[in-house]
């Protein structure tokens, strides 16, 4: 008996759930939303100690980023990404042995560098019953380098809209035109491709969770070596897998919303690495949202790896002492706040990131010297209407 | 202006209905109330079954001449959930009964002679319609009546409509057919007075609701009493004769449509066979037996 009738609540369930007032099919945004971001992103100086000689000062980038998003008819929506960059400061140019024995590094040029990039894109979605279908093309553009690119994605609603799975494809021509490359003896112009494909699923596992898991796969090949660096020499091939998951719960006595996500990544250069972070959305009365968030990140180095350039090996001989391949772990905090007036939503974040090898879980050989620690600020307005 | 709860009354599906949001600005807050009042009048105007220009009056029509009709994504799908009722209900939630209905005079107090209710059984049933291919195929004489389910589905809607243009805060009331918008924002739960059949007046019970709906179904107004019987107007599809179930049954569940066809259900079936049905589906439900005497489950 008793199963017979659950299997009536199923039954009228199930062809409720199908009724198109009830499952409205996906639908384009309603109305337009417009959105502008500036954020600061500021490495903290070298030492003396990790740099003798030359300027102490690394990277400061300010970034504008504008959005649109509108529904044009009914089925259809545009999306138009403007982002303009504005760096200064100086990267790692090469690594030495210093007086004490260990591993220093020296910025590039004592007047650091000035860049811009500006960057617009253009993507639409088609909605339907079940899903929609997009596609985005862009183009990046900067003193010493062009990014040429598009994507397409799909993406279908099962299980009575329980379950999602959208799959993309996307890829990047970029052309690398070094300044002063006559001068300092590097190259005058290369590029590299990029392509990816990615799945992802994700599940509504009851009102207040849901699930995520995604698979990338990236494949570069071309130019991957720092022009810029007085030694790098880099494989010109590299596949990259990555798995992500995401849980996130509502909890309702606390009027909250934990989320955790987890990524693993792995490369062909030797890197791995693993992410954990997790946020906590507090709700506060209906306008408003408290979001700290906290992050740990550990990678392994990559194969050809050196805290301090060998000179005396061919150039053809594969080695880098940039620190993004060294191994290393990372911690991060941010606090963000977002307030919601009617048409408008303002977003302020604060972002403390500090890299250091003794945080790494992985085996540390060589520890890089020129690690990074930034300050990231930004503040966000949307605007609907 | 502060966040408060906006109603808006008015009268749709001949009922009287209410729809309460909760905004910031009474402006946006009636916009969005007058676009719900609009989904909930084209379903008004698709299926009833007194409107000679609706949908609904045009199948009907049209099947006495024993034509194929074509039909739309919708109206296939509520289709579909009438035969789930159907099949659900042992055969007694039958949307091809309304032609038993008219001959029962209520009012009168009288019994339509045998020879006619045998006719009329005639031309009731479900399984002797096919929708494949969103082709109608009806035998001439029938009719559909959408009226136990279309009610529910237009809260269901409304609601729905309301949570895509961002509101999650609110409910939608169509004469006692309620479909939760999103949990009151300060207590969380929507107190729901249920009518009591004795007492138009009265409350019979109050069930909280936080998410989905909740539905009523009885036989508070329509009834006669004959040879010491008491007869309701919910008519046996299966006999042609008023069932003599429960007075009333209310059913929370995560959809008003879904709340709205288990307690059209639980009335068709004998009192003691309905309360057991609901205490093993797993839904809220209070009730009122003939005898008068409440209970509820959950």
């Amino acid at each position: 008996m008793k199963a017979k009738t659950s299997h009536s609540l199923i039954a009228l369930s199930t062809t409720a759930l199908a009724l198109p007032g009830i499952a409205i099919a996906d639908a384009p945004p309603v109305e337009s939303t417009l959105s502008y971001k500036i954020s600061n992103y500021k490495e903290d100086d070298l030492d003396r100690e990790e740099s003798p000689f030359g300027d102490l000062g690394r990277y400061d980038i300010d970034v504008h980023q504008f959005q649109l998003i509108t529904p044009i008819g009914r089925d259809f929506s545009l999306q138009i990404d403007a982002n303009y960059e504005d760096l200064s400061g100086a990267s790692p140019w090469f690594t030495t042995l210093g007086p004490d024995g260990s591993p220093v590094v020296n910025l590039s040029g004592a007047s650091g560098i000035q860049d811009r990039r500006a960057e617009l894109s253009i993507g639409s979605r088609y909605y339907l019953e079940n899903g929609s279908i997009g596609g985005n093309i862009g183009y990046s553009e900067e003193d010493d380098y062009r990014a040429t690119y598009g994507s397409l994605s799909g993406e279908r609603h099962f299980n009575n809209d329980l379950t999602t799975v959208s799959i993309g494809m996307s890829y990047s021509a970029d052309d690398i035109f070094p300044v002063d490359a006559e001068i300092f003896g590097r190259v005058v112009s290369e590029n590299k491709s990029s392509t990816s494909a990615v799945i992802n699923i994700s599940q509504i596992i009851n009102q207040v969770s849901t699930a995520q898991v995604a698979l990338s796969v990236t494949q570069q090949a071309g130019f991957l070596t720092d022009p810029y660096k007085l030694r790098d020499t880099r494989p010109d091939e590299k596949t990259q897998i990555a798995v992500s998951t995401s849980y996130r719960r509502y909890i309702r006595s606390a009027d909250a919303a934990w989320h955790v996500n987890y990524r693993y990544y792995d490369d062909d250069f030797g890197v791995s690495s693993q992410t954990i972070d997790m946020s906590w959305h507090q709700n506060l009365g209906r306008r408003f949202q408290l979001i700290p968030t906290l992050r740990y990140y550990s990678q392994s180095a990559a194969n050809f790896f050196t805290n301090v350039d060998n000179f005396l090996r061919p150039e053809t001989e594969l080695q880098s002492s940039d620190y993004r391949l060294s191994a290393f772990g990372a911690v991060s905090g941010g606090l963000s706040f977002k307030a919601n007036m009617g048409n408008w939503t303002t977003t302020l974040t604060a972002e403390r990131y500090i890299a250091n090898d003794k945080y790494s879980a992985h085996e540390v050989q060589l520890p890089s010297t020129a690690l990074v620690k930034y300050f990231r600020v930004s503040a966000g307005v949307d605007f609907s209407f | 202006m502060a966040y408060s709860l906006q109603r808006f009354s008015f009268k749709a599906m001949g009922s009287n209905c209410d729809i309460q949001l909760f905004s910031d600005s009474r402006i946006t807050a009636k916009q969005l109330a007058q676009a719900l009042i609009d989904e909930i009048e084209r379903l008004e105007a698709k299926y009833s079954r007194f409107r000679s220009d609706s949908l609904i009056s045009f199948i009907n029509t049209q099947s006495n001449h024993n034509l194929a009709i074509e039909l739309d994504t919708e109206t296939i799908a509520l289709l579909d959930h009438a035969l789930s009722c159907f099949k659900q209900s042992d055969e007694l939630f039958d949307i091809t009964a309304g032609c038993l209905s008219r001959l029962w005079d209520f009012k009168a107090a009288t019994m339509p002679p045998p020879a006619a209710i045998a006719d009329a059984l005639n031309h009731v049933g479900l399984q002797k319609l096919s929708w494949e291919n969103s082709t109608l195929k009806m035998p001439a004489g029938m009719e559909l009546d959408f009226g136990g389910i279309v009610k529910e589905y237009a809260a269901d809607c409304a609601a729905t409509l309301a949570r895509s243009r961002g509101c999650q805060a609110g409910l939608v009331n169509l004469g006692g057919d309620v479909a939760v918008i999103g949990p009151h924002p300060q207590t969380t739960v929507w107190p729901i007075g249920i009518v009591n059949p004795n007492d138009n007046d009265g409350v019979m019970a109050k069930l909280d609701l936080q998410f989905g709906g909740l539905a009523s179904s009885g036989d508070y107004a329509r009834y006669f009493v004959h040879a010491g019987n008491r007869y309701s107007h919910i008519l046996n599809p299966k006999t042609g004769w008023p069932c003599r179930g429960l007075r009333a049954v209310s059913v929370a569940a995560s959809l008003c449509t879904v709340a709205g066809s288990m307690a059209t259900i639980a009335m068709l079936k004998d009192e003691q066979d309905a309360i057991s049905w609901l205490e093993d589906s797993g839904v809220a439900f209070v009730y009122m037996t003939q005898a008068g005497v409440c209970g509820s489950g959950s």
